[in-house]
């Protein structure tokens, strides 16, 4: 089995919202995600998704757990101190919406290569404006878009830029939160399948945050379900996809509409009432890599 | 009677860099009772169509020619004002957005009072109280006395979108137009508030205008399908029609680009290229340049609709008796 | 109970730290100001003293003493309520403030009266004609009006209303010997009121007029048309209900804000008002006035924004205890 890049465990995070009362996004979440892998994460909105990523990239502090990146505890500030440079070139993020995400003041060439320029990288191409064409080149942008500007750009185009400016400090670790929601259909397919042609040359890991759930059993190796905040199930996809065991999987997987109207005159919602989620209880290994929550 | 029909109706916009074609020569009806689902990507044109049928477009945006009916009544001749006395009434309209089609500064129970009003102006309040409490229920809303105080930012996203849906019945439309209802919920509540729309059909007898981008939203909800691409209905006919037995290269290529149909291992199908602008848009068949199926008289000659049966048709010329003959993608279930 | 009560102490509490420091730093600038303090006490006569009578004035007027000493001794009076002497007026400031707050309040508060209700009803007209000739007019007009000085409008108007048509005094707040005349109170008001309300009121107008035609512009007003509500109904209705909390807090916000344009009307105008009196005041170093007239402003700019948060607090569904049914947190996926 490959090595362990990001394990996270019982990650939990509580947002205060008036004086006393606070909303528990995230509760006791376990997982973890190996060297070159797709890991989805999957969850209604509100499940604590794109919590548990912002935790992740450490933007937000989580009110307890640990999180282990590379043996790297970065709960821990002594040494997250010591490994920034580590932690801020191997960790990157891609947002959902890249309209908002991307600097609508700065070309798209700039936009792509700002990481190295932060961490002073100096492009083997020579100049970065060769890094950016070359970058531009692999995401499938053409570069006569490198001197434009974000908001004059598609939206398949800004996702595409977010990717290749992601990825010119060649990361370990991508975390992309619900990357194509916002995308048409058929631009979503192109999305897809840069991120697996990508994924396979590049070889990083991936955190792929989704609702889609035809997109994660297409993309993703292992997928984990998030319910109210609790990991309910981990496992391999097509062993999710077909043998899900916990009542949330049920119902997260029997929602999707598809585009067959016989079958969706028939389908029947299931329903899983989130309240009946036990206070307490634990990860256990139904099948080999099958990880269900039971209650204690 | 068509309880709606749409006749070559177009509708641009004038923009700094010229004019915007957004909806071109677009036609089609609409029966009593049935729901019609308008399927496209962003900029087709399928909103701009919607909004220009209830004459709800922006002062940018002129209707250019065609010609609308609703229930016999030539609405595209009638002046604003009474425009203005059948919107509710007679045709009404749903958002994709659901936290801001609500004001959010009144309680959910009084601006339903508000719509109910309108064109009731003379009821009395106990009656306009029960008629509200009464659209609540219908619209699967529970504890309807409880929730009449609430504001909008009270309620969850689905439940705002069933609160926006009773305002648009508030006073019996016989039509109804939903944009995207369902586009920023989750794929369970955009289950339900598909079946409302289809229960609401049942138990009203209400006519549905259902604009969506999602396949699986439209197969869920939809009697009949119109693809748009480009500003055009590309093709338009029964839902099994279109998933079953599609004829436009369009068509076939949204199908083909969802994930859903794709095997894992497998690259998914993209549709190369983007939508072509609609400022001077390409002689031709817009979808042309991102075709494979392409003939050379798609670049030159847009189509004309081609009858496939008396539900179905469609715009490409491989339907043309001289065209060369293809092995489709899909086809042979629907008419099995 | 208990809760608020520990609230309101809070508030009382931060109120009287802010005017603690308030003081402390007029006190600072105004010392640091080149000056002599002698002069509004003895006038032209403070040239003609030796340095013997100098040392006698500034002892009797406690000059002499270290500057963290004098603030302390002003300070300890200032909580006993005695807040010392008008170097000018030779009298107790408090009492001169008194005899002055009157005017102000009514110059002020009629200014500030009209403005509150005169911006919406441009706002409203401007918005419900955009772009057509109406809201163009408007706009035109507010533009240049807006943009000529308060001090130069109050001249332009004196030298036509008072001195070339003579139909309205200009200066003074009533003519000598008629101070219980309402009439002649009124004749005098005419012309820094006009003032005052010409050189706030686009402001206003503006800003509700934006404010609208952002909201114009939502999707409920697009429901709210679909269901047939008529256009002007939609305005009313709606929108301005909407933009009510904030163009309410934000007007308690500027109460300060127009009280000081009458500051520079009154002086123009010679108005018998706190203006003249703060720039005199600030002029001629009249240390105990300057202080009071400071913290009365800074008392009165809290105080408005206070209440400006209470309104939007009161006004606003959104503001008051958030709760939602799904219990789901915003800005996540």
């Amino acid at each position: 089995m490959p090595e362990i890049l990001l394990d996270v465990r019982s990650l939990t995070h509580r947002y205060a919202i008036t004086g006393k009362s606070t909303l528990t996004a995230l509760d006791g979440v376990t997982f973890q995600i190996r060297r070159g892998e797709i890991f989805g994460l999957v969850g209604q909105s509100g499940s604590g998704k794109s919590t548990a990523a912002r935790c992740i990239m450490n933007l937000l502090r989580p009110t307890g757990g640990k999180l282990l990146y590379k043996g790297v505890d970065l709960l821990d500030p002594k040494q997250r101190r010591a490994n920034r440079k580590m932690l801020q070139t191997t960790r990157q993020l891609i947002f959902q919406d890249s309209g908002s995400s991307l600097n609508p003041r700065m070309t798209l060439a700039e936009i792509i290569t700002e990481p190295m320029a932060i961490h002073r990288v100096k492009s083997p191409r020579g100049s970065m404006r060769a890094e950016a064409e070359l970058r531009a080149k692999s995401v499938g942008l053409s570069p006569s878009c490198l001197d434009r500007f974000p908001p004059e750009l598609s939206g398949g185009q800004r996702q595409r830029a977010a990717i290749a400016r992601a990825l010119c400090m060649e990361p370990e670790l991508l975390i992309a939160d619900e990357p194509v929601a916002s995308l048409d259909v058929s631009v979503q397919a192109q999305i897809l399948n840069l991120f697996r042609h990508l994924q396979e040359r590049h070889g990083f890991s991936l955190l792929f945050i989704a609702h889609d759930m035809s997109a994660v059993r297409w993309l993703c190796s292992r997928v984990g379900v998030l319910c109210r905040g609790r990991l309910v199930e981990a496992a391999p996809v097509p062993e999710l996809f077909e043998n899900p065991l916990h009542p949330c999987t049920r119902a997260l997987l029997s929602s999707v509409p598809l585009p067959d109207p016989r079958r969706e005159r028939e389908r029947q919602l299931e329903h899983f009432d989130a309240d009946t989620l036990p206070s307490a209880g634990t990860l256990y290994e139904a099948s080999p890599d099958h990880f269900v929550l039971k209650e204690d | 009677m068509p309880l709606l029909e749409v006749k070559n109706l177009s509708v641009s916009f004038d923009t700094p860099r010229g004019e915007l074609q957004a909806v071109r020569d677009v036609s089609f009806s609409l029966g009593e009772g049935e729901i019609l689902a308008i399927a496209g990507e962003s900029g087709c044109g399928k909103s701009v169509l919607c909004k220009a049928i209830t004459r709800l477009l922006p002062d940018t945006a002129r209707i250019k020619g065609g010609s609308v009916t609703i229930d016999g009544l030539t609405l595209s001749s009638l002046p604003e004002r009474k425009v203005q006395k059948l919107r509710g009434k007679l045709f009404s309209m749903v958002f994709q957005d659901a936290m801001s089609a609500l004001n959010p500064s009144l309680s959910i129970g009084a601006q339903i009072a508000g719509a109910v009003r309108v064109h009731s102006p003379r009821m009395k309040r106990a009656a306009v109280r029960a008629r509200v409490l009464e659209l609540l229920g219908l619209v699967g809303i529970g504890r309807a006395a409880d929730m009449y105080a609430l504001y909008p930012h009270n309620l969850s996203g689905g439940q705002r979108q069933r609160v926006v849906t009773a305002v648009a019945l508030a006073s019996g439309p016989r039509l109804l137009f939903a944009d995207e209802p369902t586009t920023a919920l989750d794929a369970g509540l955009q289950t339900q508030i598909l079946d409302l729309l289809r229960d609401i059909r049942q138990s009203l007898g209400t006519s549905t205008v259902l604009i969506s981008h999602d396949l699986g939203a439209v197969a869920r909800a939809a009697d009949r399908v119109a693809v748009m691409y480009a500003g055009k209905i590309v093709e338009i006919g029964t839902a099994e029609d279109i998933f079953y037995d599609p004829r436009h290269p369009y068509t076939w290529s949204l199908l083909l680009s969802l994930p859903s149909r794709a095997e894992r291992g497998r690259q998914l199908r993209a549709i190369a290229g983007t939508p072509p602008t609609l400022i001077d848009p390409p002689a031709g068949d817009a979808f042309a340049p991102r075709n494979p199926w392409a003939l050379e008289i798609d670049y030159e000659q847009a189509p004309p609709m081609f009858r496939v049966t008396d539900t179905h048709s469609a715009a490409t010329w491989l339907l043309d008796p001289r065209a060369p003959k293809i092995t489709p993608p899909f086809g042979g279930e629907g008419h099995a | 109970m208990r809760h608020t009560a520990l609230l309101w102490a809070k508030k009382l509490l931060i109120f009287l730290a802010g005017l603690l420091v308030l003081s402390l730093a007029v006190f600072c600038v105004s010392h640091a100001a080149p000056g002599d303090a002698l002069t509004a006490y003895y006038g032209e006569r403070t040239e003609k003293m030796t340095p013997d009578e100098r040392a006698a004035a500034e002892i009797r007027l406690g000059l002499d003493k270290p500057l963290p000493v004098q603030y302390a001794r002003w300070l300890s009076g200032a909580l006993r309520g005695e807040f010392g002497i008008s170097f000018m007026y030779k009298t107790d400031v408090l009492s001169l403030l008194r005899s002055r707050l009157g005017n102000t309040l009514i110059l002020g508060g009629a200014g500030f009266a009209l403005i509150l209700v005169l911006a919406p009803l441009l706002g409203i007209l401007c918005a419900r004609f955009e772009g057509r000739w109406p809201d163009r007019f408007i706009c035109r007009l507010g533009a240049v009006s807006g943009c000529i000085p308060e001090f130069w409008l109050s001249l332009l108007l004196i030298a036509l209303f008072s001195v070339t048509l003579r139909l309205l005094p200009g200066s003074g707040a009533y003519c000598a010997g008629k101070s219980g005349e309402l009439a002649d109170r009124l004749e005098h008001l005419v012309l820094p009121l006009t003032v005052v309300v010409l050189s706030h009121l686009w402001y206003y107008a503006y800003l509700v007029r934006s404010r609208l035609l952002d909201e114009v512009r939502k999707d409920y007003v697009l429901l709210a048309k679909s269901t047939g509500l008529k256009p002007r109904s939609i305005l009313f209705r709606h929108c301005l209900r909407n933009i009510m909390p904030s163009y309410l807090s934000l007007m308690a916000i500027s109460v300060p804000h127009i009280l000081g344009g009458t500051y520079i009307v009154e002086a123009v105008f010679s108005y018998p008002g706190l203006g003249a009196l703060s720039y005199e005041s600030a002029r001629y170093k009249d240390y105990n006035l300057l202080m009071l007239l400071c913290l009365l402003s800074g008392a009165a700019v809290m105080l408005c924004s206070a209440l400006a948060q209470a309104i939007s607090r009161r006004l606003d569904p959104r503001m008051k205890g958030d709760f939602s049914l799904d219990g789901e947190v915003q800005n996540d996926g």
